[in-house]
């Protein structure tokens, strides 16, 4: 069931990441449907890992292995899961089992971004016009925080599509 | 319960519409497909933004066995594709939804909308022209003042038929969102129009306001769990519409009570069966169509694997369920895979609501009779027999197939889906869109 789960999960943070590429501009209706099986599937996954780690030793948390994940494309990102299944997501569990749960409902939801890239919608979708700008302008925020290249990524991300515009 | 006994239905194909090539346009995928309010045009709308009008000939005494012949009559660029410089956004010229105005006058009225920008189009003809002015020759020319000697009226005469369509009036910037249905109101002055998160009215006359009437986007979007999929005015009482949401209710609200009606005078919503509960609930549970009856007293609702429908008068659940391709319901990972689960079918009544009509995959489309209470599986495919000749029913089964007509769950091919049709409003006569052609299918008459 947590196999399924797990690929169900990929796979809907994959095609929520391919969104963005499309022609039209973001699809609320589809992002949020997306955003709610990943949800969903990513709950049965974290529940099924809980009560296995109640009996395995503790995994040390490895943050910088996280943007380099993040980084990669779209299409080997579930691979990257397939394949490595131990590693950054153990890691990933691990930080958000720890965090307490006001932290996990607050904006700065490091353990949470670490899972969704940045520049996905994160949980449901956001892409409010209105806010977008607001939201990118977080998202640089955040990144201060955290990590370098991350924040260089996001950057350039906003930058191109300005450039577009300006054609 | 598939089909008829003999594997015969009464339908017959009529016509194809479109190219055969197998290497199809994206741009020629047809979108929208529309009846009008006498049945004489139908309506297209493609990917490209373009919409062709076919209209039905003059009754043929000679073939009383069949409805005439619809033509081409008018084919123009509805939208073109437009860059949102503010936010970076292509906005894509494809046609989401046709709907006619009912007619007033000689000329025929339809509104076409893509995600952003309505319009208002007038399609009318000319047979005629004005000829002998007397400043200019016919072809444009001025003539030379000198040779004017005599002074004459101008006159018309008669000329090919032309048909024009041009833009009456463009509603635009008041959506943020991407609009998915449009629906004129019974007092054929106002319509409406939705999009994921609001629904507004406006005033036909009227471009540059419109009124905001449902209003659903959270303070914070990250509370957001629910959006509009689908709108329409009731038929008969101008106070009254409906949307479906992505969670499978509806919701009927009465413009009388409140300017905004974000408070519902109706919620219509099934409980759901926990025995049935996956990953895709949600998405399967979306409603991608809503319709009202003729006679205004039932609603019917699409979702991804039923048709249900609806008395306006009880809440709490439809008064008839049917399973459009319940087959499918072990087969939902693979859907989300290839994302089919994400596609909107839609869905329509016949003229005298006795019968409902939606499409499924493979190119068949699936016909449920109310008052027998039976539904036959039909293929749109160039091989459907000759016109005229009565088109088999399907049967789709578990296994590998058995029978002739018999397909296999595995064998069908998820690309070629019917997702838009329309029913003639009085006659028996079905046009619906394949990728990029257009069928339509008679019952036979004897």
């Amino acid at each position: 069931m947590d196999v399924e789960a797990k690929r169900i999960m990929a796979l809907s943070i994959s095609k929520l990441y391919s969104l963005r590429t499309q022609r039209g501009g973001l699809r609320l209706h589809r992002s949020l449907l997306l955003s709610m099986t990943m949800r969903a599937a990513r709950d049965i996954y974290h529940t099924a890992q809980q009560l296995r780690d109640a009996e395995e030793e503790q995994v040390v948390p490895c943050a910088p292995e996280e943007p380099m994940e993040i980084t990669k494309d779209s299409p080997q990102t579930p691979n990257e899961v397939e394949m490595k299944p131990q590693e950054p997501k153990d890691t990933l569990v691990e930080d958000k089992e720890n965090l307490c749960a006001t932290e996990r409902h607050s904006r700065k939801r490091r353990g949470k971004t670490a899972l969704e890239p940045d520049f996905l919608p994160l949980k449901k979708a956001r892409m409010d016009t209105d806010e977008e700008k607001q939201h990118l302008q977080s998202e640089v925020l955040r990144t201060n925080n955290g990590n370098s290249c991350r924040q260089a990524e996001t950057l350039t991300a906003f930058t191109t599509n300005r450039a577009i515009g300006a054609c | 319960m598939d089909g008829d006994g003999d594997g015969q239905s009464r339908w017959c194909l009529s016509q194809v519409k479109g190219a055969v090539d197998d290497d199809v346009a994206e741009a020629d995928i047809i979108s929208a497909v529309e009846f009008n309010h006498s049945g004489e045009l139908l309506a297209t709308g493609d990917r490209g933004g373009r919409i062709v009008i076919f209209q039905q000939e003059q009754e043929s005494k000679n073939l009383p066995q069949c409805h005439a012949e619809y033509n081409v009559y008018s084919t123009f660029q509805s939208h073109e594709p437009e860059f949102d410089y503010l936010k970076s956004l292509e906005i894509e010229e494809k046609i989401n939804k046709i709907r006619w105005l009912p007619q007033k006058n000689a000329a025929h009225f339809l509104l076409s909308t893509n995600d952003k920008t309505i319009k208002l189009w007038k399609i009318s003809e000319r047979d005629k022209r004005p000829e002998g002015y007397n400043l200019k020759e016919e072809d444009g020319r001025y003539r030379h003042p000198s040779s004017l000697t005599t002074l004459r009226v101008p006159v018309f005469q008669p000329m090919d038929l032309m048909v024009e369509a041009s833009p009456r009036r463009v509603y635009a910037n008041a959506h943020t969102y991407h609009i998915n249905s449009i629906s004129v109101n019974s007092d054929n002055e106002t319509y409406l129009s939705a999009d994921d998160l609001r629904v507004n009215l406006w005033h036909l006359d009227f471009t540059d306001r419109s009124f905001n009437i449902v209003d659903i986007k959270p303070a914070n979007m990250e509370e957001l769990t629910e959006v509009i999929t689908a709108s329409e005015f009731h038929p008969l009482q101008c106070n009254t519409f409906v949307y479906g949401s992505s969670k499978g209710s509806v919701r009927l609200c009465d413009m009388r009570a409140s300017a905004l009606c974000d408070q519902h005078s109706k919620l219509f919503e099934e409980p759901e069966d926990p025995s049935t509960r996956s990953f895709f609930s949600e998405i399967i549970s979306s409603i991608s169509d809503v319709k009202f009856s003729h006679s205004g007293r039932y609603m019917m609702t699409r979702d991804y694997l039923t048709l249900k429908i609806w008395d306006l008068h009880m809440e709490s659940r439809p008064v008839e369920i049917y399973q459009v391709h319940g087959y499918l319901r072990s087969k939902l990972c693979s859907l989300y895979e290839n994302d089919c689960i994400f596609d909107k079918f839609e869905c329509c009544w016949g003229g005298d609501d006795s019968e409902v009509m939606t499409g499924s995959y493979n190119n068949f489309f699936r016909m449920f009779d109310r008052d027998a209470q039976r539904d036959a599986t039909l293929e749109a495919s160039w091989e459907s027999g000759s016109p005229g000749l009565p088109l088999k029913t399907w049967r789709v089964c578990a296994g590998s197939r058995r029978k002739r007509n018999e397909i296999g769950v595995d064998c069908l091919d998820f690309s070629r889906k019917i997702l838009y049709t329309s029913w003639h409003p009085q006659d028996n006569i079905v046009a619906l869109a394949t990728v990029n052609n257009l069928y339509i299918f008679q019952e036979k008459l004897n």
